[in-house]
């Protein structure tokens, strides 16, 4: 009877994560798979008769090729400009929107409307506000002496990369402001009161208290974002296609072409596979930190 | 009084210039979809055309298949946010209260099928589910929206309960509550925002998936309205006027969903910690 | 264990049950795809579901943007249709790979293939001297003009030579905010890159006899040269480095650019957006060896070579490029017609037209094929010459590494690709 119960209760967990369980490797992990073995053979879309092993060739190809390590640095660049801005304007929001004030209700719903509109809308969108035929922005710059002539960000490659970033980062505020707004909802304010009488200021309150529990959910923000935000190439494809002369290609766009340009889906593949890899360790990275955080003690 | 006075000075202007940032861009989108094929190059840069007209929303209203498109992603995005929301918390749920063997393991797996770049899961995916005919079909695009979005919703509600202690629960299941009665009268009211974000997040994120659902489907019957939005574009035209117009129109319901979980997302002074 | 076998019998019911409704059902896939395109192919199709009864065609539209991937993905899956809109840079990468079907014996039956002008099967040939596809419409550059444009910066007349041309372009790029030529930076761009090569060697020869290119003999790099100089020398405009199709036609509707070069197709476009007045078409400008090498290119429908029903498939082949459909589908994509009788037709007659059959009746002007049977050519025009092309404009690369790297992709591929 024992021997059940704690059968049981063992295997209780287990149940909740099931069904999820089987739809991931069901659904996802069973293509991935299909797809890293791309990666080590030589795969053309449209040829039926390739499909043979070549190993390690695709790597070797990857190492030495101009474009992708290019491709490499954009990414860093374009990852952490988006994400660190997208995360600092976040939170500013998130702590601005925590306090009640009229008309807050409305301000919420119409801060979340950027992350509403589809990817390539807002690259389209803000493709248009870049265009100096159609668009206002070249000719505030100008005006604004940011710029000396009214000439498109976008077609010129060493600001090309500005133009998705600034897209990228409206389109993502509205994702930190929601979430660690909520986040900062579930702190109980007692806790605050609490620091008030002891005498703690608004700064020292927001160091000992928020942000310590905050950070489980900007941990996994973050995580969550950064691995997103490499992923993506939706708004460079949209925007520039990588160009002008590949001054905006991310791995990502470049993984794009390759696949749906050359249709060579063993190389995007191998591509895809040092994509996961990194972004592998730098999620173990930021995971061994919040385990650190979430269980050091009190 | 002063410090309160410049904090909320510099509190409103800065919402203020956030807002305007936010909503520029969208009253541009606004602006396309009210401006006249004809207008549209010539006074490309004006805040505002000089003839204004709904010619463009009647167009995709009543003559192209956008109501169709529209109904398709309220049927896809809509499953996907419950199913995922209802999944996702359940799973959610096991990962903070438990710990168990394989724990890491199934977290470490959930993260990379988030990282791998979904452009190379088209080909293996739609071998895998032709098969099954489940290409061509709204109920196909939910398993693959719901595989998708599950990890990351998992994640997201779990960080939400790990910010509530455990000791909340176990006291009132000492008092003789079961786990889903505790479950239900202690930690979903404090992580109502967190769940209700979350849905609102899977929502949008089905509401605006591109590549598969045009990977996937091919006929209108099946197509979700951002293939739509691509359909304006041809060739040797772009017609602006009319896929803005499709993508405020497309805002609509998104935002109605949102409006509608936003109660759940703030909580007023009156709700307060559990005392003790 | 149990319902997988519930759910294979409900899912083998609902095939047996499709299979016995219908009569045959056939899948046309378009993919230059346009709300209008799509009508006047409804409109044939019906024509063609009416002459046999127990037929329907289900028609897919992919959106042009994204066309080349999402059908390369369906084919790749194996969700092949019975026919196919196929574009000229496409042709090579199904007809190579055996997905097509020889059209060769429905045509030696078919009543009206001595009907068809020359050039229609000769371009129906190129891979192979086999026909995997008829065309059902040619498109041949020539050069839009925009006659509001020229009375402002006082130039009288379309240059007819590359001197006139660049001549021209630099009075008009002194109008403020004009330029006097816009070019494809980005997608699309081969086109002009090679006339203008051609126009400067003389000749639309692309290859030596031992395969290797003509890309380094010094006359096509004094003809990318001159193009190249055209944007550096401020004729076009900045942005244009990034610039596709739907760009420079919207440039050129939009009064911004005072000549493009493009194909008949866009004409339809433009005249949507201009007044007759206001633009013109010429042909294209002429070299210092007096000939001019416009590109020509071509759309057609292909049949799929796994295709249950293929002689149901030619009969809709046939429908779409018969007499009457055919002139219905170029009188709304305003392509260059395949048959010879056809050039009569009141809707070639128009003045707008005038520009092209010019061309055609020029012993001057020399249509140039790309060489299009190659395998790699598309990702040579999607990928390669937009990248290295865009770098050229902006000063990265010099001319003669452009045209170096061109002629060994090209090299290889002519000399591997039997």
């Amino acid at each position: 009877m024992i021997e059940l119960r704690r059968l049981a209760r063992a295997a209780e967990p287990y149940c909740f994560i099931a069904p999820l369980l089987l739809l991931i490797i069901a659904v996802m992990l069973v293509p991935l798979s299909l797809g890293i073995s791309y990666a080590f053979r030589d795969i053309q879309l449209l040829d039926p008769f390739s499909g043979g092993f070549v190993g390690l060739d695709h790597f070797r190809e990857l190492a030495a090729d101009p474009s992708f390590l290019a491709a490499l640095r954009h990414t860093v660049t374009w990852t952490c400009a988006s994400v660190a801005l997208q995360f600092l304007f976040g939170l500013v929001l998130a702590l601005l929107l925590h306090r009640e004030f009229p008309g807050r209700r409305l301000v919420q719903a119409l801060v979340f409307l950027p992350w509403a509109v589809p990817t390539f809308l807002v690259g389209l969108d803000w493709a248009w506000l870049f265009n100096p035929v159609v668009g206002p922005l070249p000719h505030w710059l100008q005006a604004l002496h940011l710029r000396h002539d009214a000439g498109n960000l976008l077609a010129d490659p060493a600001t090309a990369l500005l133009g998705p970033i600034v897209a990228a980062v409206w389109w993502g505020i509205p994702f930190f402001a929601i979430t660690l707004l909520a986040a900062l909802q579930s702190i109980p304010k007692d806790l605050y009161e609490a620091a008030a009488i002891d005498g703690a200021g608004a700064l020292r309150q927001f160091s000992s208290i928020t942000l310590p529990l905050l950070a489980p959910t900007i941990a996994v923000t973050i995580l969550l974002r950064t691995v997103w935000v490499a992923n993506f190439a939706d708004l460079i494809v949209v925007m520039t296609n990588g160009g002008p002369a590949d001054s905006t290609q991310t791995v990502a766009s470049y993984l794009f072409t390759t696949a749906f340009r050359r249709l060579d889906f063993g190389y995007a593949s191998a591509i895809a596979a040092v994509l996961l890899l990194l972004l592998l360790a730098y999620a173990l990275a930021i995971l061994g930190l919040r385990h650190r955080f979430l269980h050091r003690p009190a | 009084m002063l410090r309160k006075a410049s904090y909320w000075g510099s509190h409103y202007l800065l919402l203020s210039l956030y807002m305007l940032f936010a909503l520029f861009p969208l009253y541009w989108l606004v602006k396309v979809a009210l401006t006249p094929d004809d207008l549209l190059y010539a006074e490309g840069v004006r805040l505002w055309p000089s003839h204004a007209a709904l010619g463009h929303f009647r167009y995709v209203l009543a003559h192209s298949e956008f109501p169709l498109y529209f109904r398709n992603s309220l049927i896809v995005s809509g499953a996907t946010a419950l199913i995922v929301t209802l999944l996702g918390g359940i799973g959610a749920y096991g990962l903070s209260r438990f710990s168990f063997r394989g724990k890491t393991l199934f977290v470490t797996l959930m993260l990379i099928t988030q990282m791998f770049p979904l452009v190379m899961l088209v080909a293996p995916m739609f071998r895998l589910l032709a098969p099954l005919g489940l290409t061509n079909s709204l109920t196909g695009l939910v398993i693959v929206y719901t595989a998708f979005n599950a990890p990351f919703a998992t994640l997201l509600m779990q960080s939400f309960f790990d910010a509530i202690p455990r000791e909340l629960e176990e006291a009132a299941m000492i008092d003789g509550a079961t786990r889903f009665g505790a479950f239900c009268r202690i930690l979903l009211p404090l992580t109502l925002p967190g769940i209700a974000a979350t849905s609102g997040f899977v929502f949008t994120a089905a509401w605006s998936e591109l590549l598969f659902a045009l990977m996937l489907n091919s006929s209108s019957n099946a197509s979700t309205f951002p293939v739509g939005l691509l359909s304006f574009v041809s060739k040797f035209a772009v017609d602006f006027g009319q896929m803005m117009a499709a993508g405020v129109l497309a805002l609509i319901p998104a935002c109605l969903f949102f409006l509608l979980i936003q109660r759940y997302l703030v909580r007023g002074l009156t709700a307060g910690a559990v005392k003790g | 264990m149990r319902r997988a076998s519930k759910l294979a019998t409900v899912l083998s019911g609902i095939a047996l049950a499709s299979s016995a409704t219908a009569g045959t059902a056939l899948k046309l896939v378009e993919v230059i795809t346009s709300p209008e395109r799509t009508e006047t192919l409804r409109g044939i199709v019906k024509s063609f579901e009416d002459a046999n009864p127990d037929v329907h065609v289900e028609i897919v539209s992919l959106p042009w943007g994204q066309s080349f991937e999402k059908f390369a993905t369906m084919v790749a899956a194996g969700d092949t249709p019975d026919v196919v809109e196929m574009p000229d840079t496409w042709l090579a990468l199904y007809a190579n790979n055996g997905a097509l079907e020889n059209l060769e014996p429905y045509l030696k039956a078919w009543e009206h293939t001595p009907e068809l002008n020359q050039r229609t099967l000769q371009l129906a040939r190129v891979i192979h001297n086999t026909a995997y596809m008829l065309p059902y419409g040619f498109y041949l550059r020539a050069l839009y003009y925009n006659k509001k444009l020229f009375a402002a910066a006082g130039v009288s007349a379309p240059p007819k030579t590359l001197e006139q041309f660049v001549a021209v372009a630099k009075q008009v790029s002194k109008l403020p905010s004009k330029s006097g030529y816009c070019p494809c930076g980005g997608a699309g761009g081969v086109n002009a890159w090679m006339m203008f090569g051609a126009l400067e060697s003389g000749s639309n020869v692309f290859f030596h006899a031992d395969g290797s290119s003509t890309f380094t003999d010094p006359g096509w790099i004094r003809g990318f040269g001159d193009l190249a100089d055209l944007y550096k020398n401020g004729l076009a405009p900045r942005d244009s480095v990034n610039w596709g199709y739907n760009d420079i036609v919207a440039g050129f509707y939009s009064g911004t650019c005072a000549m493009i070069d493009n194909d008949p197709d866009a004409l339809i476009a433009i005249a949507a957006r201009m007044k007759p007045e206001e633009y013109g078409i010429s042909p294209w400008i002429k070299g210092p060896s007096g000939k001019s090498f416009p590109t020509i290119g071509y759309g057609g429908w292909s049949m799929f070579a796994n295709s249950r029903h293929k002689d149901l498939s030619w009969k809709l082949i046939a429908t779409l490029d018969g007499v009457p459909g055919n002139l219905a589908w170029n009188r709304r994509i305003g392509a260059l017609p395949i048959y010879t009788a056809a050039a009569k037709d009141p809707l070639y007659a128009d003045a707008r037209f005038r520009g092209w059959f010019d061309e055609l009746a020029d012993p001057d002007v020399v249509p140039m094929i790309m060489p299009m049977d190659l395998r790699v050519w598309a990702v040579f025009v999607s990928s390669i010459v937009p990248r290295t092309s865009q770098s050229v404009l902006l000063g990265q690369l010099t001319v003669q590494d452009m045209a170096a790297q061109w002629a060994q992709v090209l090299t290889k591929a002519r000399q591997s690709q039997k």
